[in-house]
């Protein structure tokens, strides 16, 4: 019986032991993560302000993945009328109703640019909730400085927030899950709490910071200006803005200026310049195309063009229709760019082995470097074969985009990301503001607020910088078709890289603007040339208060120009497409009694 | 028998040791067992009544054994034959013919931690033979339950190896609505690795009464599996030899068009959109890269030749070959590529007859004080895609030991190499369905494009006009090499000791080690317009180990033979799995050579990515009793209470306290039914209430507050290259989450008919699980990267009834049969979210459609959308109906605005108010099909066996996402178009249901709408197995020096009816708020196997 006793002996011991290390055996830690207290480290207090810059990418958030980041390449260039969402019909076919004006409350994209902006929110204000708690090693300047970005990186989200939804609930640090969020509602104006956080930035914020992604105090001054023109407080705004061309400087320490040659502003190895006010830092290579300009990765040529992938974001018409320059080399501000001869010449339904002849009146040389149009150089990629790279012309028409677009040389040096499924990610940065925008917006407020002839030098010193740069490469003719066929070959063009690549006439304002009315109007119509597809034209139509004559002109002309228009049934009505609708989602968690829903939807 | 003579020292030693234990009472007896026939049965359980003292007869079918004395009674049992019990009476010789067993309610029921008699069971269990689940040549053993056991419902696909969606009396919470499965005592969470010639019985515990002594892993039903056990006492070793030969056919794809009427359609596109417009029809503008600007379209003959495409005449291949570039990529690819103008069938091109070999040797046996089961086995199978393949090599060894008399040792263990190669879609195969699967690329590859190149490269979209589909045949190509295996531990170790009599203690100690390896490549094509840009390679391993410590005791205890009680305590402490794994990704490496390529030898930088993880599982700590009484065999009454702890909630809620009781009254046995006895034999009505918990569906992080660090979601190149590192908030805590709940309710009736010609077996159940923990929805204002956490307040209704109907008879002398009936009715409901809250919002999205709406008073993952009333016959029609974006009414045109948008999608305005908005979205049908069932039939005739088995399912519905890559021509403008599109609305064919074939998309039609159309019915009949089989009489048998001998030839799927218009109607998907949506469904296909089983 002893072996018996001694196992009776064992199982006994060891039920008894289970149950007296019962407490700790059901006590298991996780794994893989920390808690905030581990985070008061200036190193975690750092990482949690890096998590808030983070979120500029949009970091491919949503179901549709490309809307979330703060380029507002769709809703503020697409939905401006600088381009339609491009590719064909079926293609992220849930931007659509967007972009015909007429968005159902329910649409994702939509939801991810809240969720994405709110996910920003979440984390500055995650770290300002323990930045108090901060270890005694953390200097109060490292405390006053992290604090400044933060809230300065708050006043960037909500600011989005507020041009895309109006007004939305506002969450600081002292709101939280189970601490009331859910009781906030969007009744409360967020230009003062936008305002507030810029200005503590402003304040607070070194004016050279130690990585050039950062905010310093110069991107306060100037985005704390631009919010106070949205607000039409255009005297305040005018002299913010003085400050800022006076002193201002980048966060790498580079005087405020224009970089001396348009086309290089979207050079990879150009990041950082003089003239990045503040930026969205771009990588290629860092373990995750998150880092590498996720929103635009479907912005490329399709079919054999770089990237191959996925000709979204095709400029429209009436953008290309805008470079026309009179014989003075000035734009047609009177609107007839859109009517007879001044309407650009185009390969619209002109198929890729047939005969096209390229559009040979005066232009603006930024045309080309803003629209990639067929035998025109395509950057460094040959000339740009019309049809062939366009995915469906009947629908996106003739055009494809050409900012942001990456060079072959920048690929061969690394600025490609390819680790995913397709190379469309790169390092390029992608400006929120940038310092010609600031000469543009300060014009305005002199414009509305002080002096129509100092806004026409800044007007001037923009168009200066345009006609510096012109493209190069004619198209003088075909190479021959393979025998034994004969005649040229419409596929094959020949360029002449001696000779501008189309008839640039580009000068400034010389006689002094009349009226503040015609000074507004140049304004308005070089913000258009100057920022086309950067995301800021729609807020712009829309704080103008002229959204829906402009929107509605441009949707009836763009309609009349391809067989399948996406705007076929489209129309802009104000003040309801002024704004999104707030998600339906959270207005279905949160109530109609809390999260008003916007007019007209 | 090598083992046993090893090890027979030892046995005899240790007898000797212990031999003062021996009892001078004790009695011997012996004897042998026939059947009906007269032929021994090896195997049978010879039990003393009221003890675990028993043997097994031998493969002559003798058994000795040592009883406690005269008075004893002897339990006979064997599967398929009536019990009996014979008192002892002094005899030393005890021979017994067992009858077959007409009543299903006369088997041993492997339930709990006990093997109890059926007829004394009072919950609600069902079981499968063994038969059942070896006949098909699946690769996991629970897609056989399907239409097996009423009310467990499985949702599979074809593929070899996949997971299935198994759920035992509906769906009890929002996730982890998995059944527990139990091999051999030992808990554990899949059962894939499991060999079907091994299984020895299969048992489910569908209510709280049989389920909750597992307690807190039981809430959603218990499967449990017995592997073959060897014979005590058996004079020679039994062999036996199952083998299984087959194919599977792949069947035909969906119908899709072929060149020219592809072209054809691809210009009616155009030009219905024109007639929408209001364009003339002598000014549409034609275009197309491949088929011209012509008012008709022209089928080239070339699709690509170097950069033209849609060239027409002949090339010269010679001169165009020494341009042939694909692959330096440094320079442009230049390929050729001829129009296949009679059509490729891409499914015919990714399929082939998929092979399978299942073959399994079990030898068993025993000695005196020994018994053990060796079984060894390999199925090696082919998916009919071309590059799927499955293995499974598993080698069992169960035995035990008599230490003492009253002491035993035994062991179940299980080793397994289990590979699935080419699985398609997530969550181990299961999730296909939802996926835009190779499946689907094969319908979205135009017939015209030819599979290669006219240089033996690759053929694709690269030719343009066609879209983005990647050619299939190249995707399974480019992973051929890729490979992915693990490798599995799994069994239990336990003693068992009866100190006195009636009292059995039990400790088990079982593990399950896993580990797992794969690496994969990826190849960088060019033969697609969009095209991967680099050749990348992963390679990664994991581990993990989990256990599970079981002790019990068992008293059982008779009095005066009338009261008869069964005391089970226990304790039990597992961890459901703790480990680690890793894995890495790389680029271009600078060859492909498959002996080069290493995570080393690719590219060096930041693209060279790792990860790992680390677990540490979830502990629980329980202890359970059940008391079982009954009462002159006539009432029967069951307790069970199990305390559960989990590491998953915090110090406040970590116990949960679960009850059950049950009640069974054997009313055939009282005196008033006598007159009934010759139509009733046997009768019994059971009842049951109990409350079993649930975690399965909480975070084992869910009480804690966490932050993380991870590249793509919070990194940052702040310094203007590089990534900082960034934490975020990645989880809120609820420190006081307690257990979900399932009440269930079980009324249940246990019949036997007609002189044991008729079994009826009924249950009417109710299961409402409440506290259910669920992510209640939160605003998006406190961060999208935060998971909220689960709080308890969801409700969830799920009612049924369970049917099984079993006859058995001879028709004349010789031919005898068999039918079985199997239905489970199925009623699912979500009662209660969170205050306030209708729905679950989140819900997937595909293509920005969003079909599925979890929502209050609906079944769980219900379709919701626009109903569409019909489509729009006339612009009269358009302007009566209410205002619908996507169609112009004539009033609404605006100036330029041509009204218009005949045979469009005309919704339903719900809501009343005239215009078709979200508000007008309803309900449109729920996947969970209303009736699962299944038939058996079986004929026997002298040593011929004919059997068939069909399964139904009735009521579910499918989303048929499909339909929107091939019904609608803007979904991906040039990609294949369906066959069906030819009967889509033209103004001559008002009568269409699917809409005017346009090339633009609208609200209407085609656009990220859900709505009806895509809502089909989900019922289907399947002839699922018909079998003939052949057993060589046993005396012929012998004569070969062979105890039997079966050869069968079987047909599996043979066909299906069904109302579904896509591939096939068993759609499943990702489990459990998100299935029934065919994006790119794996069909299951006819097979054809033929086997042989003998033994000697």
């Amino acid at each position: 019986m002893r072996i018996t006793k001694k196992l009776l002996i064992t199982l006994l011991a060891t039920v008894v032991c289970t149950v007296s290390c019962k407490d700790n055996f059901l006590n298991v830690k996780p794994t893989g993560s920390i808690t905030n207290a581990q985070l008061t480290s200036k190193a975690g207090l750092e990482g949690s302000l890096i998590a808030a810059y983070s979120m500029l990418t949009g970091r491919s958030v949503g179901a549709d993945g490309f809307y979330g980041g703060s380029t507002n390449w769709f809703w503020g260039s697409v939905l401006g009328g600088e381009a339609n969402k491009g590719t064909n019909s079926g293609d992220q076919a849930q931007v659509n109703e967007i972009q015909a004006y007429h968005p159902q409350t329910g649409n994702t994209s939509i939801l991810a640019k809240y969720q994405a902006t709110y996910e920003g929110i979440a984390r500055v204000n995650a770290l300002l909730r323990i930045l108090p708690d901060a270890q005694a090693t953390v200097t109060a300047a490292d405390k006053t400085r992290i604090e400044a970005e933060a809230k300065f990186l708050r006043a960037h989200y909500y600011f989005e927030l507020k041009k895309h939804f109006n007004n939305t609930p506002y969450i600081d640090e002292s709101v939280d899950y189970s601490k009331g969020i859910e009781l906030v509602k969007n009744d409360t104006d967020l230009w003062p709490k936008i305002e507030a956080d810029f200005q503590f930035a402003y304040d607070n914020l070194p004016e050279t910071q130690g990585a050039p992604g950062r905010a310093n105090k110069w991107a306060a001054g100037a985005y704390l200006a631009k919010a106070l023109l949205f607000q039409n407080k255009f005297a305040a705004a005018k002299t913010l803005f003085s400050a800022v061309m006076a002193g201002g400087k980048t966060a790498n320490g580079k005087a405020y200026g224009l970089v001396p040659k348009y086309g290089n502003l979207w050079r990879i190895a150009n990041n950082n310049n003089e003239e990045s006010v503040f930026a969205i830092q771009s990588a290629a290579g860092t373990g995750t195309i998150n880092n590498a300009n996720p929103d635009f990765v479907l912005n490329f040529p399709y079919n054999g063009g770089p990237a191959g992938c996925c000709g979204f974001f095709q400029p429209s018409f009436e953008l290309g229709n805008s470079f026309r320059t009179d014989a003075t080399g000035l734009p047609l501000l009177d609107g007839s760019y859109n009517t007879g001869a001044n309407q650009l010449v185009t390969d619209e339904g002109v198929a890729a082995k047939a005969l096209f002849t390229p559009d040979a009146g005066n232009l603006d040389p930024r045309i080309d470097h803003s629209i990639g149009r067929r035998y025109l150089p395509y950057l460094d990629h040959g000339p740009h074969p019309g049809v062939a790279w366009i995915r469906d012309q009947n629908y996106g028409g003739p055009y494809a985009p050409k900012k942001y677009i990456w060079t072959k040389a920048e690929e061969a040096s690394g600025g490609v990301d390819k680790s995913s499924w397709t190379p469309g990610y790169d390092g390029q940065n992608v400006y929120i503001i940038r310092y010609a925008d600031v000469l543009l917006m300060a014009a305005e407020a002199e414009i509305e607020a002080g002096s129509l002839a100092t806004a026409q030098t800044y007007i001037n010193t923009v168009r200066t910088r345009a006609a510096a740069d012109i493209v190069m490469g004619k198209l003088i003719g075909f190479q021959p078709l393979a025998a034994p066929a004969v005649g040229p070959d419409y596929t094959k063009p020949i360029l002449d890289n001696s000779l501008p690549a189309a008839n640039y006439v580009i000068t400034n304002y010389t006689v002094a603007f009349g009226s503040q009315a015609e000074a507004r109007i140049a304004l308005r119509f070089e913000r258009k040339l100057e920022l086309s597809g950067e995301g800021q034209r729609f807020y712009d139509l829309v704080r103008w208060g002229v959204a829906a004559a402009t929107l509605n002109a441009y949707l009836t002309y763009e309609k009349a120009q391809v067989t399948a228009s996406p705007f076929a049934d489209a129309s802009y009505v104000s003040p309801k497409s002024d704004h999104l609708p707030i998600p339906q989602r959270e207005i279905d968690i949160l109530s109609t009694s809390v999260l008003a829903q916007n007019p007209g939807y | 028998m090598k083992l046993y003579g090893r090890l027979r020292p030892i046995v005899s030693l240790l007898l000797m040791l212990t031999s003062t234990a021996l009892l001078a009472q004790q009695a011997n007896v012996s004897g042998s067992i026939i059947d009906e026939n007269g032929a021994p049965i090896p195997g049978v359980t010879i039990l003393e009544k009221g003890t675990s003292n028993g043997t097994n007869s031998d493969n002559d079918g003798k058994y000795t054994l040592n009883v406690s004395g005269s008075s004893a009674t002897l339990v006979i049992s064997f599967i398929g034959y009536k019990s009996q019990e014979i008192a002892v009476n002094n005899q030393t010789a005890i021979n017994v013919s067992l009858v077959p067993d007409i009543t299903a309610l006369q088997e041993v029921v492997v339930t709990g931690y006990s093997v109890d008699q059926r007829r004394d069971i009072t919950g609600a269990v069902s079981t499968v033979k063994a038969r059942a689940l070896s006949i098909s040549p699946s690769g996991n053993v629970e897609q056989q339950l399907q239409g097996r056991v009423p009310g467990v419902t499985v949702i599979t696909n074809g593929q070899p190896g996949t997971t299935s969606q198994i759920r035992v009396r509906g769906f009890g919470a929002f996730g982890g609505n998995e059944p527990l499965y139990i091999v051999d005592g030992l808990p554990v969470t899949d059962t894939n690795f499991l060999n079907p010639d091994d299984i020895e019985s299969t048992t489910v515990l569908k209510d709280a009464s049989t389920a909750s002594i597992y307690g807190a892993r039981a809430a959603n039903g218990v499967i449990v599996y017995t592997t073959k056990k060897g014979t005590r006492g058996s004079k020679k070793l039994s062999i036996t030899v199952d083998s299984m030969f087959g194919v599977t056919n792949p069947g035909t794809g969906q119908k899709m068009m072929n060149p020219q009427d592809f072209a054809d359609w691809t210009w009616n596109a155009t030009k219905n959109t024109a007639m929408q417009l209001g364009v003339p029809s002598d000014s549409i503008k034609f275009t197309h890269p491949q088929f011209g600007t012509g008012t008709t379209p022209l089928v080239p003959d070339y699709l690509l030749v170097g950069t033209s495409s849609g060239v027409t005449g002949s090339v010269d291949l010679a001169a165009e070959k020494a341009k042939y570039n694909v692959t330096d990529f440094s320079r442009p690819i230049y390929q050729v590529v001829k129009a296949n103008k009679s059509g490729t069938d891409w499914y015919k091109a990714i399929t082939h007859n998929a092979p399978l070999f299942r073959n399994t040797i079990g030898i068993r046996g025993g000695g005196e004080n020994s018994r053990f089961y060796f079984g060894l086995s390999s199925q090696e199978q082919d998916g009919i895609l071309n590059t799927q393949h499955f293995s499974r090599e598993a080698f069992r060894v169960n035995t035990e030991f008599n230490i003492l008399k009253n002491l035993r040792i035994g062991e179940n263990l299980q080793f397994t190499y289990r590979a699935t190669h080419s699985l398609q879609g997530g969550n181990g195969g299961q999730g296909i369905s939802g996926e835009e699967s190779i499946v689907l690329t094969a319908f979205r590859m135009p017939s015209i494009i030819p599979i290669y190149d006219e240089f033996g490269g690759y053929a694709g979209t690269r030719a343009p006009g066609f879209n983005n589909p990647a050619n299939p045949v190249a995707s399974l190509d480019g992973g051929k090499d890729s490979r992915g295996f693990e490798n599995r531990s799994t069994g239990n170790l336990y003693l068992e000791f009866e100190p006195i009599k009636g009292l059995t203690a039990r400790t088990s100690y079982g593990g399950n080690f896993g580990s797992s390896y794969f690496w994969s490549y990826q190849r960088r094509t060019y033969e697609n317009s969009e095209n991967n840009s680099a050749v990348s390679y992963s390679e990664g391993a994991a581990q993990a180990y989990a256990w599970t410590f079981t002790n019990t005791l068992d008293y059982k205890k008779s009095f005066s033979n009338l009261h008869n009680f069964d005391l089970l305590v226990g304790q039990e402490a597992l961890n459901t799995g703790k480990g680690r794994n890793m894995s890495g990704t790389g680029l271009n490496p600078f060859s492909e050579d498959r002996d080069f390529v290493t995570l080393n030898t690719t590219a060096p930088g930041a693209t060279r990515t790792v990860g790992s993880n680390y677990f540490k599982g979830v502990n629980f700590s329980s202890y359970f009793g059940r008391l079982n009484y009954s009462f002159n065999d006539r009432y029967i009454a069951s307790v069970v209470v199990r305390r559960d702890g989990s590491s998953r909630f915090g110090a406040n809620n970590r116990y949960g306290v679960f009850p059950a009781f049950s009640a069974a009254w054997r009313i055939s046995s009282e005196p008033f039914m006598n007159g009934l006895k010759s139509v009733v034999d046997d009768l019994k009505i059971r009842g049951g209430y109990g409350i079993m918990g649930n975690s399965n569906n909480v975070d084992p992080n869910n009480q804690y507050s966490l932050y993380q660090t991870n590249v793509g979601n919070s990194s940052y190149p702040i310094a203007g290259t590089g990534a900082s590192e960034g934490y975020y908030r990645s989880r809120i805590g609820n420190p006081n989450a307690r257990w979900e709940k399932a009440v269930t309710t079980n009324i249940g009736f246990d019949g036997t008919f007609l002189s044991g010609k008729m079994d009826i077996i009924v249950d009417f159940w109710n299961k409402d699980t409440r506290d259910l923990l669920f992510s209640v929805p939160q605003t998006s204002e406190n961060g999208l990267f935060a998971a909220v956490p689960s709080v308890n307040v969801g409700k969830m209704m799920n009612r049924g009834v369970d049917i099984q109907v079993i006859t058995r008879g001879k028709i004349s002398g010789k031919i005898g049969y068999e039918f079985t009936v199997n239905g489970g009715f199925l009623k699912n409901q979500i009662v209660a979210l969170s205050p306030g809250i209708i729905y679950l919002p989140g819900d997937p999205g595909f293509r920005g459609i969003n079909p599925i709406r979890n929502q209050l008073g609906r079944p769980i993952s219900s379709f919701f959308g626009y109903q569409v009333l019909g489509l729009f016959q006339n612009q009269a029609d358009i302007d009566a109906a209410p205002t619908q974006s996507g169609v112009i009414k004539t009033a609404d045109a605006l100036p330029g605005q041509v009204p218009g948008g005949v045979g469009r999608f005309k919704f339903a305005d719900l809501d009343g108010d005239g215009k078709i908005t979200q508000a007008d979205r309803t309900w449109l049908g729920s996947p969970v099909p209303k009736f699962t069932g299944g038939m058996n039939f079986k004929f026997t005739f002298v040593g011929f066996e004919l059997e068939s088995y069909m399964f139904l399912s009735l009521g579910g519905k499918i989303w048929n996402q499909s339909k929107w890559f091939t019904d609608f021509y803007p979904s991906f403008a040039g990609a294949a178009i369906s066959e069906r599109v030819k009967q889509s609305w033209t103004p001559t064919n008002t009568g269409a249901t699917i809409p005017i074939f346009e090339n633009v998309s609208n609200f209407s039609t085609q656009s990220a709408n859900g709505n009806s159309f895509y809502v089909e019915n989900g019922s289907y009949f399947r002839m699922q197995n018909i079998t003939l089989s052949y057993n060589l009489p046993s005396d012929i048998a012998r004569k070969i020096s062979m105890e039997r001998l079966r050869v069968f030839i079987s047909t599996n799927n043979v066909f299906t009816i069904s109302k579904y218009q896509g591939m096939d109607p068993s759609v499943g998907g990702n489990a459990d708020l998100n299935f029934g949506i065919d994006v790119g469904n794996y069909p299951i296909t006819r097979s054809y196997t033929c086997g042989l089983s003998f033994g000697f």
